[in-house]
C-alpha cells in the first residue's frame, strides 16, 4: 500500500443470496481469504445477481478490491465514525419528503 | 448458480400425467414471472462496515459469563423462529385504496426498516466472520440470524405492496467505512433500545386504539422488537466487560453525543412524516417524548448518565433543529447561490440547535450492579 497510490486485486468469490419469507439476506465472500480493510472498494464483477422469491443462490465469481491509499486509510479511519448515525434505525429515510 | 428449480419441458415427459404436471408448473412458473416484471423495482442501499476486528475479537466476557450465557442460551432456543410467518391475523391492505401521502410515507418506512435490518445483518455476519472468538462469533450469528429474518418479514410486505427488492449493490462499486468498535456498540446498543421503545410504543397504542392499525405488520411488532432488546442486552453486556467505556470522562462526553444525535435525529425524521403518524392517530411529539423516556429508563442499565428531556431547551431546540433541517432540504432542491446560501444558514442553524441539546446539563446516576433487563414495556 502506498501513501497516494491505490493498488488493484482480482480476487475470486462467493456471493450467496437468500431470497426468501424466513430470510433476506446476501453477502460476498472472498474465498482466497482476502480481508478488505477503511476505504477500500469491492466490485463484484458480471451481471447483477438476484434469486428467484423463494431461493436461495450461489454464485462464484470475481471481484476486483481496489485497496485504498496511505492517506485515504487514514482519512476514512479518522472521519468514519462520523457516519455512524447510518447504524442507527428510524424507520425512515432522510429525505425530508417523499 | 442454483438450478434446482428449472422447468423441465414438457417434451422430457415420459408420461401423459408428467406431461400435464410439468405444463401445470410451467403456467405457474410463468405467472410468477408475470407477478415478478409487473412489479416495480425497489433498490436497497445497504451500508458496509469495517472495523477494529482484532481489538473486537480480543473481547473477554468473563466479568459477565453467568449474564452472557443465560442470553445466549435464550437466543440460541430461538423463542420467534415461529413469530415471523403469516396467519389469519393478516388482513388484507387495500393499497389502491390508501392515500397517496400515506402511501408514500408508509412504503418509505417499510423500505428504510428493510435496509436498516439488511445493513445490521451484514456488518454482524463479517464481525462473525472476521472472529475467532467463540463467544463474540457466536452472538454475531444469532444477531445476523434476527437481522435476515426481519428483513425478510418486511420484504414479504413489500411484495405485497407491489414492489421488488433490488440487490444491484452487490454488482456495483462498494466502499468500506470505518467504525471503531467503541462506536459500533454506542451506535448499534442504542439503535437497538431505541427500535424496541419505538416499536413498542407503536404496539401498546394500537392494542388499545386497534382502528388506526391501518396494514396489519404491526401486529408483529411485539416480538419484533423482543428481538431488538436482546440485541441491545447483549451491546449492554460487552459494554460492561470493559468498565473504561462507560465511565472514563471522554467516553461519557461519546455516549452524551451519540444519546443527543440519536434523539434528535430520531425526532427530525419523525417530524417529517406527517400522513404515518396521523394515520397512526399519534402526535409525533407525544411519540417522541415517549420514546426518549423508555429508551432513557433503558439505557440507564449501563450508561451513567441520562439527557434532560425535561429541561426547557430540550423540546424547543429540537423544534429549530427540525426547521433547520427544512430549510437545508429546500436550499438543496432550489440550487443555485440562493440555495446555497439557504443551506449554509439552515446548516449553521442545525449545528446551533445541536450544540444548545448536547450542552444541557445531563442527569447523573449510578449504573446497577446487575445489568440484565427483561422488556417491560
Amino acid at each position: 500500500m502506498g501513501l497516494l497510490t491505490r493498488t488493484r486485486e482480482e480476487v475470486p468469490c462467493v456471493v450467496t443470496i437468500s431470497h426468501r419469507f424466513e430470510e433476506l439476506s446476501a453477502h460476498v465472500k472472498f474465498t482466497d481469504g482476502s480481508v478488505v480493510g477503511p476505504g477500500d472498494t469491492v466490485k463484484v464483477h458480471g451481471a447483477e445477481i438476484m434469486a428467484p422469491y423463494g431461493e436461495v443462490v450461489e454464485e462464484e465469481r470475481m471481484a476486483t478490491i481496489t485497496r485504498a491509499s496511505g492517506i485515504e486509510r487514514l482519512w476514512t479511519r479518522a472521519t468514519g465514525d462520523l457516519e455512524f448515525m447510518e447504524l442507527c434505525e428510524f424507520s425512515f429515510s432522510e429525505e425530508v419528503t417523499v | 448458480m442454483n438450478m434446482q428449480n428449472a422447468p423441465k419441458h414438457s417434451a422430457d415427459a415420459t408420461t401423459v400425467e408428467e406431461g400435464l404436471a410439468i405444463q401445470e408448473e410451467q403456467a405457474k412458473f410463468d405467472d410468477d414471472f408475470a407477478t415478478e416484471t409487473a412489479m416495480s423495482n425497489t433498490l436497497l442501499t445497504p451500508r458496509f462496515y469495517t472495523t477494529d476486528f482484532d481489538e473486537l475479537d480480543a473481547v473477554d466476557v468473563t466479568p459477565v459469563r453467568a449474564d452472557w450465557d443465560k442470553l445466549i442460551a435464550q437466543m440460541e432456543s430461538d423463542p420467534n423462529k415461529g413469530h415471523f410467518k403469516k396467519n389469519a391475523d393478516w388482513d388484507e391492505v387495500d393499497w389502491d385504496g390508501m392515500e397517496p401521502q400515506l402511501k408514500a410515507e408508509f412504503i418509505d418506512f417499510l423500505i428504510s426498516s428493510c435496509t436498516a435490518e439488511f445493513s445490521g445483518c451484514v456488518l454482524y455476519k463479517e464481525m462473525k466472520r472476521r472472529g475467532s472468538n467463540k463467544d463474540i462469533t457466536q452472538l454475531f450469528q444469532l444477531m445476523a440470524r434476527d437481522e435476515a429474518r426481519h428483513a425478510g418479514f418486511i420484504n414479504d410486505a413489500l411484495r405485497e405492496a407491489g414492489l421488488r427488492v433490488n440487490l444491484g449493490f452487490l454488482t456495483q462499486s462498494k466502499k468500506y467505512t470505518y467504525f471503531r468498535p467503541k462506536f459500533i456498540y454506542y451506535a448499534t446498543y442504542l439503535s437497538e433500545k431505541i427500535g424496541y421503545a419505538r416499536y413498542i410504543t407503536i404496539f401498546r397504542h394500537l392494542e388499545a386504539n386497534p382502528e388506526h392499525r391501518f396494514h396489519p405488520i404491526f401486529k408483529w411488532f411485539e416480538e419484533w422488537c423482543n428481538d431488538e432488546f436482546s440485541h441491545g442486552e447483549a451491546f449492554a453486556l460487552l459494554m460492561k466487560t470493559d468498565p473504561k467505556l462507560t465511565e472514563s470522562f471522554t467516553n461519557k462526553l461519546w455516549i452524551k453525543f451519540f444519546l443527543t444525535a440519536v434523539y434528535s435525529t430520531m425526532y427530525v425524521r419523525d417530524h417529517q412524516r406527517p400522513a404515518f403518524h396521523k394515520a397512526l392517530g399519534v402526535d409525533p411529539d407525544w411519540y417522541a417524548h415517549e420514546v426518549f423516556t423508555k429508551t432513557s429508563v433503558l439505557s440507564g442499565q449501563i450508561f451513567p448518565l441520562m439527557l434532560d428531556i425535561e429541561h426547557p431547551r430540550w423540546q424547543r431546540n429540537l423544534v429549530r433543529m427540525q426547521r433547520a433541517n427544512v430549510l437545508i432540504a429546500d436550499g438543496k432542491k432550489a440550487g443555485g447561490v440562493g440555495g446555497f446560501v439557504k443551506r449554509i444558514t439552515g446548516s449553521a442553524r442545525a449545528a446551533a440547535a445541536f450544540l444548545s441539546l448536547y450542552t444541557i446539563p445531563a442527569i447523573k446516576h449510578d449504573v446497577p450492579e446487575t445489568t440484565r433487563l427483561e422488556p417491560a414495556y
